[in-house]
């Protein structure tokens, strides 16, 4: 069979594998934790029912429903995998009677208009800055570098963004206070609206560039280190190649690891970007989730997260192709395990 | 750093809730100022370092024992149970486990700093598992353990007397990164409204400092020393495991 074939079946496999791990995880926790958080919310459903008894009744019959409340749990696991695959993440409570899909495909592109854009600026920035240093090793230029790398790597986003902002939007006021654009401004691809986003843009791109960049850089070097280390290199100075070409071949081998690195801290970058997001009071998935947590919107928490989570998953698979794709060792069938 | 963090926690006693005028810039009285309640932020500074590291502390023991646990049986094993063992640990691997935090925090009404600790321990082994399991298999090659086995002694005896022992170091190592790891997921998941219910972080700290709007009104000191804090924290102990890395690795030091 075609290698590279076989090498897909094994990655769908594994989708499929930790997709299944993830549902039962979802489904499971709401059910699972003691103090049974489904039955606190139904209470407090039913407490408001002096204010708006029709309202509530709905909204406490939907979440019966929805959750399958009195059905055995096989039953309910497969009506939940099914409403799943049907696209249905169910009704949000704070929001009644919006669904939740609905709401949240109206703010993830703003999350992902932020979190792609800088994680793939960061993860060059970096690798570039992370195999500078390694060239430069022993020289003043490392010195100073890995330090920055290191204290960068540990730095929450969220801060550098509370710290940016306080810099550039509080003492001088360079950049806009909150949001995502102006709130005078009607949202349409007109060129001062595109202007004012960018405008609003910057700092939380920053925030996020400056604080993932550590991470890659320190990874780079290392890698960058050790194959400089490497038999093939001093084969290859000793063929007299000159300096630059080896260095391409360095730097192509020690992008790989990269490349499952970056698939991997999507999910870490996703996390502090979100939080990112609260800090500049931008709309954003961020926003979503914090407001589903301060109402207790469980139908919201879980269709959120189930999104988003399997956002992560699919561009997981998707860097692994490419990984793949890139690494002649796989394109080629030569697997070493 | 570390130490001088915790020797300060007895150094300055002071109570947690005792009002001065509230939102006062740093002064003589206050050294950090205070907060929107009159709270003195150098006392709360010092517990919430405290109370992070803890959780920290707690959270990374709990990743260490289920990864060497599941990379030691793994990697010593073999067969289909590395096979299943493995499996597992790819699939924890993969879900991005800040995510998986928040959501399991989100489900819990009160949160205690053990559960909090529990939560993000439970999530962040997988790559101590794999790093154990890798270390098992090239210290399973090796002469002594055939030794032993030779002398009749059952795996238990030998993980523990053989293989154990031989690890100590690079434990360490990972329980470091782990601690640096957890202080940082804590302040997280406090920052989006998932951290303790009651008491005081570094987190928390900076999750009131944020829902009062301490940056949009200029209050500096309130959002800048337990960030700063957070940081040389992580950034100490990461350095720390770099150093104990090149010490213990003859290739990096003399490369």
């Amino acid at each position: 069979m075609n290698p590279f074939i076989r090498f897909l079946a094994r990655r769908i496999g594994f989708l499929v594998i930790t997709f299944l791990a993830f549902l039962i995880i979802i489904f499971a926790l709401p059910r699972a934790i003691p103090g049974n958080p489904l039955a606190a919310l139904l209470y407090q459903i039913i407490q408001q029912a002096q204010t708006n008894p029709d309202l509530v009744k709905a909204v406490h019959r939907r979440l019966m429903d929805e959750f399958g409340i009195g059905k055995p749990l096989h039953i309910q696991f497969s009506e939940f995998t099914s409403r799943l695959l049907r696209g249905d993440l169910g009704t949000s409570i704070a929001f009644y009677p919006r669904k939740v899909a609905d709401l949240v495909f109206v703010y993830l592109p703003w999350s992902l208009g932020l979190l792609i854009p800088a994680s793939i600026t960061s993860w060059v920035v970096g690798n570039l800055l992370g195999a500078l240093a390694a060239y430069k090793r022993k020289t003043a230029v490392d010195n100073a570098l890995l330090p920055v790398f290191l204290t960068l790597s540990m730095t929450p986003y969220y801060w550098l963004a509370m710290i940016l902002l306080y810099l550039f939007a509080v003492s001088s006021r360079i950049f806009p206070l909150s949001g995502a654009y102006s709130t005078l401004m009607i949202p349409r691809l007109s060129l001062p609206f595109i202007l004012d986003m960018l405008h609003h843009y910057i700092l939380p791109f920053l925030s996020i560039v400056i604080g993932a960049i550590g991470g890659w850089a320190i990874g780079m070097r290392a890698m960058v280190i050790y194959e400089l280390g490497a038999d093939y290199v001093s084969y290859a100075d000793s063929l007299g190649l000159p300096d630059s070409r080896v260095l391409r071949y360095v730097f192509r081998n020690s992008m790989l690891p990269q490349i499952t690195g970056l698939a991997l801290n999507l999910g870490l970058i996703l996390g502090g970007a979100l939080i990112t997001e609260l800090v500049f009071a931008r709309p954003g998935t961020g926003f979503l989730i914090f407001r589903a947590l301060t109402t207790l919107d469980y139908p919201m928490i879980q269709g959120t997260f189930i999104l988003l989570i399997s956002t992560l998953l699919l561009a997981n698979f998707i860097v692994d192709l490419v990984y793949a794709y890139i690494d002649p060792r796989i394109r080629t069938g030569y697997v070493g395990e | 750093m570390l130490m001088g963090i915790f020797g300060s926690v007895v150094y300055k006693v002071d109570p947690l809730d005792i009002a001065g005028s509230p939102e006062h810039p740093p002064s003589d009285r206050f050294p950090l100022g205070t907060d929107s309640w009159g709270r003195d932020l150098l006392a709360l500074l010092l517990t919430g370092t405290k109370s992070s590291i803890s959780i920290g502390v707690t959270a990374a023991l709990i990743a260490l024992a289920v990864g060497i646990v599941i990379g030691v049986i793994s990697g010593f094993k073999g067969g289909l149970t590395d096979s299943l063992l493995m499996m597992l640990t790819d699939v924890v691997l993969v879900l991005p486990s800040i995510l998986i935090m928040m959501l399991i925090a989100a489900y819990l009404r009160e949160r205690n700093p053990l559960f909090v600790s529990l939560i993000i321990g439970v999530t962040s082994w997988p790559w101590v598992a794999r790093a154990m399991r890798s270390q098992m298999l090239s210290l399973k090659a090796r002469e002594f353990v055939h030794m032993s086995r030779m002398a009749g002694l059952s795996d238990v005896k030998i993980i523990l007397e053989d293989l154990l022992p031989n690890m100590a170091s690079y434990t360490f190592m990972a329980f470091v990164l782990l601690l640096s790891g957890a202080m940082i997921a804590e302040a997280g998941l406090s920052m989006i409204g998932l951290g303790l219910t009651r008491g005081v972080s570094l987190g928390i700290i900076l999750y009131w400092a944020q829902i009062l709007e301490s940056v949009r009104r200029g209050l500096w000191w309130w959002f800048v020393p337990p960030g700063a804090c957070l940081v040389a924290l992580a950034a100490s102990l990461l350095l720390l495991s770099t150093a104990l890395d090149e010490y213990f690795s003859p290739r990096l030091k003399g490369g």
